[in-house]
This record gives structure tokens, C-alpha cells and sequence, in this order.
């Protein structure tokens, strides 16, 4: 059931949004140098689920129903993943939080029929609304399963709608959607940059995971800048480093860091932990 | 009386009103007048955003934070970076204030009980007349009773001198109270205030069964620590959690222990005695601290091999904890959740302070910190009455004893008290109960009248943060939007009735605002005040860098070395442990409402939407249940129903149950949904304390044959860890 209001929302944020999402002819060519990232260190992450909710306030993403839960078409731009180990008394549980990984190669682009999903200059994997026509190649080239297809059009029942954020277009039936480093919040630190006559400063940007992440799990800013902390805690921590699924060759534009575990087995140099039984 | 209710009510609306437009920080004139862009209203451009300081929609919470409007519409909310609790940070229910902000349920208009009481039968009501209501019951009432949840600061004050001057009192209502964890800091370390964790510093955190990251007392504060404790510095903190039912935090730590419910003091004492024994600390620094509860003899009975059995932790395990403690300093040691929900809790939170003391981390950078007095002129937060002080209240008003009117705000006691308690008979019996909410539960919906209050971001206020980040804070709450409807603030409405009512008897301020103003300017003294206010109100509060330098006074210990936990049952007809836990989104359940926290995965089962069980593979065998298959649980005093979740974690024969759902009031997320476990539970007590032993209460399992898939994020019911190639990597240190 759609209210007039929130078609009326889905419309006017769809056409206030067409200057931030259509590749403009200063954002489609080489590199511009900047390549934003982020640094994951799962020994701080405590799996809390503030980047979660944080993440749904800021990006209009839709309510997930409990029918959403059980039909496994709920929409998180980043989720908390829990894996096990072992079993009682010495099972181990395992958090990972998993968002769009921004691919240098990614393979959700080139399967996209209508150039929906390209590779800005600033090493953002964008997703143009406007232009999907919803063929899903691109939910299903992603080996992070982080792309969600819109199968309804989104509600929030008056006066819940009052919370939309204006900055962040709302995504109607039929079209993929997913994590954007929240490309608004980098668009306005730009734009007041230059409006000021400035560069932007390497962690000036925040999206909303990592400003609200209690114990700063999360770490954005410009991977290519070598001033910026998450290349410095890259740097730092090179023996922690990692990338989600090496194997896929997608040049993840996210860096983990190993959880450590003091008592974890450690069965080779890959530092795979195993299970282990009471 | 009407007429002066209602001019009261016209009174303050107006002051209300016309303050929002005195501060530079405040509010946007009422959005309802037609005004031509030329009389735009102040601080409300187009598309131009504001941020407005004020406190977590969760008062009790203690953080505060920062609110984007735009358009007079408030549309995301972020951690103060300022603010020295949670330094710019969130947690999952403070980032849904917003949500709760624009319910589509929330209430808007006073309303009248028509039918039986509880029966969800109201007729709308105009607000004076509403009010009207009110006034004439209060005053022809001898008493009244003023029940509220964890609430400080100037609301706090006038709460409780409402209450006095009606004849009454304020009761405080905390679900799962931290009444035992107070006492025990005030026996243990001789402290009036909760000590301030320096996390960040410590070598080690033992934790018996306090979820510090997730749900007890300030988990936003304690993050922001953990996250220092743990990569922050050269050296890497160790966590050690001993629990029966693994908790958030416990799937954080570095050992997790299993213990058997309530021997989390005996088990604290072990690990005491192999210190002691091994000489894993000088003995100058344990001796005083053991002298105190009756010498190395007397710990010797904690010996491992003696308690191995009785706590169901193996020998060699306790020496390894003691050993992980002792060599990684300085160490803090806490007790939460099920150790001190136990009938032995307060031995247990006792035996959990005695190794703070014994590694001499009270008082020490990476320890127990003091937190300073409070400053003259601030209200502190006011002490939860006790469940054994609540349910006896109950059992006067049920024999006839009861005073004439309730007032209940911000607590919902028919649905935390379980029923065996009768409290719903109890607060029934009382002639006339009047809820205050923004959204209607288990109490409003059991009151005659039922009046809509404002929501945190509509309202002003001020709260002082317990536990304390080791300095003097307020924190102050301002309007960041224009209600959008008729409702009126706690505060407000409390000083309206007493203005008319007891004029002799009432403070001097008539409206929240004045009153919170009047407040600041007695504490946060020196210039010109309307400066400093404009600054608190833009800074979210008010602290200081004042450090208490020590403990004031000498721990009084009485550690009961020889108590045993008392259960409902003695094991046989109901052989299960039943542990209630709150999660790191629905809490106590006054939040289940909201559909952001409905839909956030608990962290261990990543279920949502539900209440389920969580379920050892062996237990689940015996029953021959398994995923999603419904059973009921029951007990001695009472049943519900509930979704298998086998988990790796769970212990045979104990099943952890979910705290926050089966409501029957509160808007289309919550109602009839799930059930609510707390109701079953058995009215145990614990000793010394006088709260709530909600981990007391033992049960039985019978499989109903039927089935329901859980909502959960994960795909494949206990996802694993490929060994082949992880998604979560692992190293040593």
C-alpha cells in the first residue's frame, strides 16, 4: 500500500538527486587521486549493530518487517554478520561487518546493461538509480551479497515519513540499491571545501557507521592519502590486513584487520582459526 | 477548579512557546500558523539544516546528543562529540529517538478510560478537559503516588516534591534493577556514587555476567573504552566474562566462561584463592583485602578442586583465569546481569569486588576511579525502588492501604513485575491511575486517564549521567523541534496540578523551562547567565575537570561466604534454568515499539521481530525440538510460548529467553508479538538487597508440534566460520 506521501517523497527526492548520482563528465575518466576507503578492525567491533541503525536513519532505507526478515529480502546497507566456532563451553562467536567493498574490479560492474552501477574517479562504486531497470546482474555478480532489489515501493506511515533525509534519494520498486560511503556527506564536506578555498581534510569526511561506532571499529577517509588514519592504521597494522574474499581479485576498497584471539588455534601461516571442541 | 486547570494549561503552553524563541538555540516558532515567506520562522530557512544539542531520547542512558533538523523536522541524530560520557557516539536505541520522535502511534490526545480497566477501551479527550479530570481526583486525594522510571536532575526534584506536597511518594521502577550493583559499590569500595571504569587503561576486564558492551548501565560510555582497551594503546587488554548464558559481551571476550547460575561469587572466590595461593600478586597487596573476609583459611574452602563441581568450571580453568587476571594489571573486576540477579547476588557482587581490592586496582589509573560528589543544587539520580519495596507496596495496597491517586511516567510495571506478584491487581486497586507516555504500554493501558506526554526532543530537562565519566556533568535538553502534537512534558504537567492545587507548597517556576533554568544558574555559577545558558544549551550540558582524588570511606565487607542461590524450584519437575536477557536493541522492552530496534538482529541468535530460545544442541536433543519449532515454557508461575534457537554457545539445561516482547499495548510493532517472559518468572528476592532475582527461576519445556521459521539475518542457522578461507580472520596477539 503506498500513501500519496510517500510517492510523493520517492518522486521528489528521485529528481533532487540526479546531480549527485549521473556520472557527470568530471567524474567518468582516470582517477582523480582520491580513493575513499575505509578500515574495519574487527578487535574493536563488539557486533553492537549501531552502524546498522545508524546507517538506515541516514540512507532512507526502507523498514525491514518481520515478512522482510523470513522472505530474506531485508535491506541493510551494512550488516553484522555472527559466525561460529566450536562448540560449548568453547564456542566462539564471530563479528564482521559487511558493506558495498567499494571494488576496484568489481564485478557487479560489468554486468550492468544500462551503466546503472560504474566506477566514479573518486573510487566509489555508484549506483544511478534512474538508470536501473532491474535486471539484478549486479546482486548476483557480487560475491558480498550487498546489493538489495527494491521488490516494493518503501513506506513509512505519516507522520514517520517527517524523519526522510532530504539529502539521500528514496528508492522506488524495481531498482538495486546499496552502501554509497554515504556520497552525500562526502559531496557536502567537497563542496564546502571549495566554497572555502581549501583541500578537504583527510578524515573530514564521516559516514554515518563510523561516526556513530562506540569503539571507532570503523575508520573512513581517502585509503590513497598517506596521511589519512585508516592508510596510516594500514600501515601500521600490516600484519592484521586483509581483504574480504582475496580470492575474487576485486581490489576491495575496505581493509580488515584481524580480530585477535589470544587462545584462537592458528593452524597455518594463512592464520585460519579452527574449530575447536570441549 | 476547571477553569484554573485550564488557564494553567493555556499558561504554560504560552511560557513554553515563547521561550523556544528567546534562546538562540531552540526551537522554530509553532509551524501550525499560515505565514508568508517574509515572516519566515526563526532559525527555519529552506533547506537550511540546524543542529541542536540535547539528551538521548533514553533519559536513564546518559548520553547526549546532537539532532539535525531540517525544516523544522528533525531527521537524524548523532553522538555530542562534546559530551564526555559519549564523546560523539551512539548506541542502536539512542540513534532511534527519531523514530520514536514521528511514531504513526504515538499519543496524541488526553484520553479517557470507557471500558474495564485494561481493556484498551479509551474515548479522546480535549487536553483541558483532561486536566480538568485530573485536578478535581488530586484534589480530594490524601495521597498520591508518583511512579516513574530511572529519572535525575530538576525532573527528579520536582517528582519527588510533587509527591511530597500531595501526601505521598516517588517510587522509581527499573525493570532489571541496579539496585544490588549500587550496594555493592557502596559495601565494597564505601562510594555514594558508581565508580567510573577506566577501561581504556586496564590490562584486564574479569566480568561476571555484566554485559557492559550491550545493556548494563552505560554501554555507549563503556564502547568508547573498550575500543581504546582493546587497540588504543601498545599493549592489548584481556576480557574474561563468566556467565551461564552468553552474552554480547561474552562473545567479545577472550575466555568465555560457563558458570552454573548463581556461583558466580563462589567461582570469584576461587579465582581469589589460586591469586592468593600462587602468589600471583604481592601479598601486601591482598592481605588487608583478604584479612577482611576471614583470612586465606577461609578462602582455602573456594580452593578449586572444593568449588570445581559446585560452579561447573573445571579446576585447571579456574587456575587460568586467575593466572589471565593476575598478569595482565591493572585489572577490574564486575558483577551484572544473572550474578547479581541470583538470590546470592550481593555475596556475589561482593566476592567480584574483593579482587579488585586484591589487586589493588581500587582507585588506580586502569581500575576503579571515584566519580566525583555531586555539585550543590543538582538533583542526583534518584535510587530505583527496590522489586521486595515495590511488590510489598503492592501487597499494602491489595490489603487496603493505598493512596487515593497514581501518576505513572516513563514505567511500565504491569509489564516488568511478574504477575505472581499481582502488581496489575495492585496499581488496579488504587481509585484512580493516570499514565503519562508518548506511546501507550502495559500501565497506560490500564489507567483511567491516559495523558500524551512530549517526546525528549520536544521538551526541556536536564539529567546528570550515572555512572559519571570521572567529572562533574549535566546534561541539558532543549526543545530541537515543535511538537507536532497536543502533548504536554512530564514536568510541565507535574507543576501546572501543584500551582493549582497547592499553590503554598509549589516552587517558584512555572514551567520545565524556568525551572531547569533556575537550576543552571544555581550550579553553573560566575558572568553573565544568559551567556552561560546559551552555552550549556549549545554544549548539551555542563562539565567539569574536577577529579574526586579517592574512595571517601573504608569498605564495609560482608561477604557471606557460605551462600548458596535459592531457586524456584528444587530441579525436579522443572529441571531448566530459565535466564531472561535483555538485548542490545528492545532493553527492558519500553523501546520494542519502534520498528529500527525491532528489526536490529540480536548479536548472538541475529533474530529479530520475536521472542525465541536459545538452546544447547544436547537440550534440544532430549526434547527432540529443533529450529524453529515452538515450545512451551513453563514454571511455577506461569507459561509462554517460544521459538527454538540452537545455539553453540548455550549450556545443557539452560535456556535463554529474550526480554521485551508480548505486549498487548503500543502501536502496530509491538502489539501481540512474541511473549513476554518476565511475567513467568518467580518473585525471588535477593538477600540483603531487596531486588529482583530475575535468573532465580527454574522451568520446563514441552514441544507444541508446531512450527515457526525465526526471522533471522543469517541464511543458514549457525553460520560457521570456513576454515578454508574465513570471512573473519584471526590472530594472536
Amino acid at each position: 500500500m503506498s500513501s500519496p506521501a510517500n510517492e510523493a517523497a520517492a518522486r521528489a527526492s528521485t529528481v533532487s538527486s540526479m546531480g549527485q548520482t549521473i556520472p557527470t563528465d568530471a567524474e567518468v575518466g582516470p582517477p582523480s587521486g582520491v580513493r575513499w576507503g575505509m578500515v574495519v578492525d574487527l578487535d574493536r567491533c563488539t557486533g553492537c549493530q549501531a552502524c546498522v541503525v545508524a546507517c538506515q536513519a541516514e540512507n532512507n532505507i526502507a523498514l525491514n518487517e518481520e515478512q522482510r526478515v523470513l522472505e530474506r529480502r531485508a535491506k541493510t546497507w551494512i550488516r553484522i554478520e555472527r559466525y561460529w566456532e566450536g562448540e560449548f563451553p568453547n564456542a566462539k562467536a564471530r563479528f564482521i561487518p559487511v558493506l558495498c567493498q567499494h571494488c576496484g574490479n568489481a564485478p557487479c560492474e560489468t554486468v550492468c546493461p544500462v551503466w546503472a552501477t560504474y566506477h566514479n574517479r573518486q573510487g566509489l562504486n555508484v549506483q544511478v538509480y534512474n538508470r536501473c531497470i532491474g535486471t539484478r546482474f549486479c546482486a548476483n555478480g557480487c560475491p558480498y551479497s550487498v546489493r538489495y532489489f527494491n521488490f516494493w515501493n518503501p513506506e513509512w506511515p505519516e507522520p514517520l515519513n517527517n524523519q526522510l533525509n532530504p539529502d539521500v534519494t528514496v528508492r522506488t520498486k524495481g531498482i538495486i540499491e546499496k552502501c554509497t560511503f554515504c556520497v552525500q556527506r562526502i559531496n557536502r564536506v567537497q563542496v564546502k571545501a571549495k566554497t572555502e578555498g581549501r583541500a578537504v581534510g583527510s578524515n573530514e569526511v564521516q559516514p554515518a557507521c563510523a561516526q556513530s561506532c562506540p569503539t571507532s571499529a570503523l575508520v573512513f577517509a581517502d585509503i590513497n592519502d598517506p596521511e589519512s588514519l585508516p592508510a596510516r592504521l594500514a600501515e601500521a597494522e600490516a600484519d592484521r590486513s586483509y581483504t574480504l574474499l582475496k580470492n575474487f581479485g576485486t581490489d576491495p576498497g575496505i581493509i580488515y584487520l584481524k580480530k585477535v584471539d589470544p587462545h584462537a588455534k592458528i593452524e597455518d601461516d594463512a592464520h585460519a582459526p579452527v574449530e575447536t571442541h570441549a | 477548579m476547571s477553569g484554573v486547570g485550564r488557564r494553567r494549561f493555556l499558561a504554560g503552553s504560552a511560557a513554553l512557546v515563547g521561550g523556544a524563541t528567546v534562546v538562540a538555540c531552540a526551537a522554530p516558532e509553532r509551524e501550525s500558523q499560515i505565514q508568508s515567506f517574509v515572516f519566515q520562522p526563526e532559525l527555519s530557512l529552506p533547506g537550511q539544516e540546524l543542529w541542536f544539542a540535547t539528551s538521548c531520547a533514553h533519559s536513564s542512558c546518559g548520553n547526549s546528543v546532537v539532532v539535525r533538523t531540517i525544516d523544522g523536522r528533525a531527521k537524524k541524530v548523532e553522538g555530542n562529540p562534546e559530551f564526555p560520557v559519549n564523546q560523539g557516539k551512539l548506541n542502536v536505541r539512542s540513534q532511534a529517538g527519531v523514530q520514536s520522535l514521528y511514531h504513526p502511534d504515538r499519543l496524541t490526545v488526553p484520553q479517557r478510560r470507557r471500558g474495564l480497566r485494561g481493556a484498551g477501551d479509551f474515548e479522546a479527550l480535549e487536553w483541558p478537559e483532561g486536566l480538568d479530570l485530573l485536578t478535581e481526583r488530586l484534589a480530594d486525594a490524601g495521597s498520591v503516588v508518583v511512579i516513574t522510571g530511572p529519572i535525575s536532575g530538576t525532573r527528579a526534584r520536582i517528582a519527588r516534591d510533587f509527591a511530597a506536597a500531595f501526601g505521598g511518594e516517588h517510587v522509581v521502577y527499573e525493570p532489571l534493577e541496579s539496585t544490588v550493583w549500587r550496594k555493592t559499590v557502596q559495601d565494597g569500595l564505601g562510594a555514594k556514587r558508581l565508580p567510573y571504569l577506566d577501561i581504556a587503561n586496564a590490562g584486564s576486564i574479569l566480568s561476571f555476567g555484566a554485559d557492559f558492551l550491550a545493556t548494563w548501565l552505560s554501554p555507549t560510555q563503556y564502547g568508547v573504552g573498550y575500543g581504546e582497551f582493546r587497540q588504543g594503546h601498545g599493549r592489548r587488554g584481556r576480557l574474561i566474562q563468566v556467565e551461564p548464558r552468553m552474552s554480547m559481551t561474552g562473545a567479545n571476550a577472550d575466555s568465555w566462561v560457563y558458570v552454573h547460575p548463581g556461583q558466580e561469587g563462589a567461582l570469584a572466590l576461587s579465582i581469589a584463592q589460586v591469586i592468593a595461593a600462587e602468589g600471583l600478586v604481592p601479598p601486601d597487596s591482598w592481605f588487608n583485602a583478604v584479612s577482611a573476609v576471614g583470612g586465606l583459611e577461609a578462602l582455602n574452602a573456594y580452593a578449586p578442586d572444593r568449588v570445581s563441581a559446585r560452579t561447573g568450571v573445571p579446576v585447571e580453568r579456574i587456575q587460568e583465569i586467575a593466572r589471565e587476571f593476575a598478569s595482565h594489571q591493572p585489572g577490574i573486576a564486575i558483577a551484572g546481569g544473572t550474578a547479581l540477579a541470583s538470590t546470592n547476588g550481593l555475596d556475589n557482587g561482593m566476592a567480584a569486588m574483593l579482587l579488585n581490592h586484591m589487586v589493588g586496582s581500587v582507585g588506580q589509573p586502569g581500575g576503579l576511579l571515584p566519580n566525583p560528589n555531586l555539585r550543590s543544587g543538582v538533583t542526583p539520580p534518584v535510587e530505583p525502588t527496590s522489586f521486595a519495596d515495590l511488590a510489598g507496596r503492592g501487597n499494602t495496597w491489595l490489603e487496603g492501604e493505598r493512596p487515593d491517586v497514581a501518576i505513572v511516567f516513563e514505567a511500565d510495571p504491569i509489564y516488568g513485575m511478574p504477575e505472581a506478584t499481582r502488581f496489575a491487581d495492585a496499581l488496579g486497586s488504587i481509585p484512580y491511575v493516570v499514565g503519562i507516555g508518548a506511546i501507550m504500554n502495559e500501565t497506560l493501558g490500564h489507567a483511567d486517564l491516559v495523558l500524551p506526554s512530549t517526546h525528549p526532543f520536544e521538551e526541556w530537562g536536564d539529567f546528570v549521567p550515572d555512572p559519571a565519566p570521572r567529572q562533574h556533568v549535566v546534561g541539558f535538553q532543549q526543545p530541537v523541534v515543535t511538537s507536532s502534537i497536543s502533548g504536554r512534558s512530564f514536568g510541565d504537567i507535574l507543576l501546572t496540578l501543584w500551582h493549582d492545587l497547592r499553590p503554598n507548597l509549589a516552587p517558584p517556576w512555572e514551567t520545565m523551562r524556568d525551572a531547569v533554568r533556575a537550576n543552571a544558574a544555581q550550579v553553573f555559577r560566575g558572568g553573565e547567565f544568559e551567556d552561560r545558558w546559551v552555552e550549556l544549551l549549545k554544549n548539551g550540558g555542563g562539565w567539569s575537570n574536577e577529579f574526586a582524588p579517592e574512595f571517601e570511606t573504608t569498605p564495609n565487607w560482608h561477604i557471606n561466604l557460605l551462600a548458596q542461590p535459592a531457586f524456584s524450584d528444587n530441579g525436579v519437575e522443572f529441571p531448566l534454568h530459565l535466564i531472561p536477557f535483555e538485548g542490545v536493541a528492545l532493553g527492558g522492552g519500553d523501546e520494542s515499539a519502534n520498528p529500527w530496534l525491532q528489526a536490529t538482529p540480536d548479536p548472538i541468535s541475529t533474530a529479530t521481530w520475536t521472542t525465541w530460545v536459545e538452546m544447547n544442541t544436547s537440550t534440544a536433543a532430549a526434547l527432540s525440538v529443533s529450529h524453529g519449532d515452538v515450545v512451551r515454557i513453563e514454571t511455577a508461575h506461569g507459561d509462554f510460548e517460544a521459538a527454538v534457537y540452537i545455539s553453540p554457545a548455550a549450556a545443557p539445561g539452560v535456556l535463554g529467553v529474550p526480554i521485551g516482547q508480548g505486549h498487548a499495548f503500543g502501536g502496530r510493532w509491538r502489539e501481540d508479538r512474541g511473549a513476554n517472559v518476565l511475567a513467568s518468572l518467580a518473585p525471588l528476592t535477593v538477600a540483603g538487597a531487596g531486588a529482583f532475582a530475575w535468573a532465580a527461576t527454574r522451568a520446563r519445556v514441552r514441544p507444541t508440534g508446531d512450527y515457526r521459521r525465526l526471522p533471522t539475518i543469517e541464511v543458514f542457522p549457525n553460520a560457521r566460520n570456513d576454515v578454508e578461507e574465513p570471512v573473519v580472520q584471526v590472530t594472536h596477539e
